[in-house]
């Protein structure tokens, strides 16, 4: 036990160091050095609206990808969303707890109940899986709303703040989607990831070379639930207010929407996917505007006589869209049509040097 | 009156039972044939009872014979799904095919929305305030309709399969696939004919859901659940064990809705689910696998 303890230790701190000395290493430093010193020159909206909820829907997305990279696509994962941010928001309001070790707690409840499921769905194939981890999100929003009189699921309530809204939060939250996001980072490229990927391969064939499928699977599942649960306590602090719809399906979809858009089953996809989500979402201009400018008001009412409002529809639709174009001409996400782009423009540059 | 409110309860459920059979064998077949699952399903079950709720209010046609139209409608926007997204991800990774159904499920109701709008709706019976009562508690009604509406569709889809050549060949395919092909059946044919006749299917449940009860574009998903629960109750891939399971599902669904209220209804939906796939991972009547 202890020499295996001392070999992933080993592995993991020469992982560290290869990462330390290879390309993408400079990369990161780069960006993060930018997502630290431009948000003060931004306005309030894009510090606190933007900007942390893609650092939060990285995390939650991140802790998605790595149960997906053992093979198990949940469909249910806005149940831990959900139960971080309840436990997280209610803790600090009923106990007292500092919000700090809230936001843990969240993380720890929402991992006992990812083992508690996990321990239902490591001898399911995949199709099954999706449907029970969705299963478990409807039984665990009604027993929510059951217990009403404790937890305030229904009507919601306003969720009490690790720091002040806007750059603090956007600091605390960066610094959280930082550690978060490297120790999956170690976690996927350890031993454990690598029989995480064997796993998803072939769940025989790693069987047969004498991977323990189930305790993989199960350990997949309080990893990618704690990352969840922690997710969803920023998540609840970030938006300031909590009720059930944080257990909705829209919820349990995203984290799966942002890694086929981002990559899936690479570190960098959720956080690109959850960039490009949040800034689709976020900057799209209203559709219904356009279609103003384009047809006039009574031709839009005379086309869809049926809506009072064509906007959101339009935009969950286009969504639905792109997520299938994605999926079917691009199934690697858009991270390697970013790449070659990237790879291309700087060959062409050397070319024009050369010459 | 205790045993004529479970009476009316045991009816309702064969009823409920009845559209998710339907449902059920739809997805059994296309997950039989293609081994693929369509978690849209029941989004085309929603498009199937839209359909047959124009047809019947603009056309003015009898609302069971709007259940055709809605056959046919359906059938062929199953074509279409077949041909440009999900035969561009068969037999790749399995997630895949989750991916592309959330995309369907997503344009599905959003397109349902924009076209017929978003308020609650029902398909109005022509047997509409007809009472005639056969036994105490129980009426000749658009649910006693409905049922034999499926046993004669159930009939024909069990001569379609057991004695043409399209299902003979489906029958093959569901096998082996590359045997079959070998032995000079067109796969794609197979599939494509698969996944039409699995909508038309969800179709004729959607124009009988729409008689039976009100529907809005949002209730696709907890039918797609449903009938995923009974094909894994009654095994994937078998056709007798989704009958048993819709029959099952439906009768216990509602005689414990009747028992414990309706408020725990889908969690009880799931709660059965789940504690089937944990005493037995491949379903009651499926076959061990590996």
């Amino acid at each position: 036990m202890n020499q295996a303890l001392i070999n992933s230790l080993g592995s993991i701190k020469r992982e560290i160091v290869n990462f330390s000395r290879s390309q993408s290493f400079y990369l990161i430093l780069v960006a993060m050095a930018i997502v630290l010193i431009v948000p003060p020159f931004l306005s309030n909206y894009v510090v606190s609206e933007v900007l942390t909820r893609i650092l939060i829907f990285a995390i939650y997305a991140s802790s998605w990808n790595l149960l997906a990279s053992s093979g198990q696509g949940s469909l249910g994962h806005a149940a831990f969303l959900g139960i971080g941010g309840f436990v997280s928001a209610l803790i600090t309001i009923k106990l007292g707890v500092p919000p700090i070790f809230a936001l843990l707690l969240g993380g720890l409840l929402s991992a006992g109940i990812g083992f508690l499921i996990g321990l239902t769905c490591v001898r399911l194939k995949a199709w099954f899986l999706a449907m029970v981890t969705f299963g478990f999100s409807v039984i665990i929003v009604t027993i929510f709303s059951e217990l009403d009189a404790f937890t305030g699921a229904v009507m919601g309530f306003p969720t009490p703040l690790i720091a002040d809204r806007g750059l603090p939060f956007y600091y605390v939250t960066f610094t959280i989607a930082a550690i978060s996001i490297m120790a999956m980072y170690i976690v996927m490229k350890s031993k454990i990831g690598l029989a995480f990927k064997a796993i998803h391969q072939n769940e025989l064939e790693a069987k047969m070379i004498g991977i323990n499928t189930a305790k993989y699977r199960l350990i997949a599942f309080i990893i990618s639930t704690f990352f969840a649960g922690l997710a969803g306590g920023l998540f609840a602090q970030s938006i300031r207010f909590i009720d059930r719809t944080v257990f909705g399906a829209e919820y349990s979809f995203l984290p799966l929407m942002i890694c086929v858009i981002g990559g899936l089953g690479t570190i960098e996809g959720p956080i690109i996917g959850s960039a490009i989500y949040w800034l689709i979402d976020s900057y799209l201009p209203a559709v219904d505007g356009i279609l103003n400018g384009l047809i006039g008001r009574e031709g839009l009412i005379s086309l869809f006589p049926a809506v009072s409002s064509v906007g959101p529809y339009l935009r969950t639709l286009g969504l639905g869209l792109f997520l299938l174009v994605v999926v079917i001409f691009a199934p690697k996400g858009l991270t390697p049509l970013i790449k070659k782009a990237y790879n291309y423009l700087r060959n062409s540059l050397k070319e024009e040097k050369s010459k | 009156m205790i045993t004529s409110g479970l009476i009316q309860a045991l009816f309702y459920g064969l009823a409920y039972g009845c559209i998710y059979i339907l449902l059920a064998t739809g997805l059994n077949i296309i997950f039989g044939v293609m081994k693929l699952v369509n978690f849209a399903h029941g989004q085309l079950l929603m498009i199937g009872a839209y359909i047959a709720f124009t047809v019947t209010t603009a056309l003015g046609l009898n609302a069971y014979l709007s259940i055709l139209v809605a056959m046919g409608a359906v059938a062929l926007i199953g074509v279409g799904l077949e041909r440009f997204t999900f035969r561009r991800v068969l037999g790749t990774d399995k997630l895949n095919e989750i991916f592309v159904s959330l995309g369907l499920i997503y344009v599905f109701e959003n397109a349902a929305t924009l076209l017929w709008g978003n308020t609650t709706r029902q398909i109005p019976s022509p047997l509409e305030g007809l009472q005639l009562s056969i036994c105490q508690g129980i009426e000749i009604n658009d649910r006693l309709i409905a049922i034999l509406i499926v046993i004669i569709i159930l009939v024909a889809l069990f001569l379609l399969l057991k004695k043409t050549k399209i299902g003979l060949a489906m029958r093959a395919t569901s096998q082996k696939s590359t045997a079959s092909m070998l032995m000079g059946v067109n796969i794609e044919k197979v599939y494509v004919f698969t996944f039409a006749l699995g909508a038309a299917l969800a179709g004729a449940s959607g124009a009988l859901y729409g008689i039976l009860f009100n529907f809005n574009p949002a209730i696709g998903a907890l039918p797609t659940i449903k009938a995923f629960a009974i094909i894994i109750i009654g095994g994937l891939g078998s056709i007798p064990g989704a009958v048993i399971g819709g029959l099952l599902y439906g009768i216990a669904e509602n005689t414990a809705v009747y028992i414990l209220g309706g408020v725990w209804q889908d969690a009880i939906a799931f709660a059965l689910l789940i504690i089937v796939l944990v005493i037995r991972p491949t379903g009651i009547f499926g076959e061990k696998g590996e």
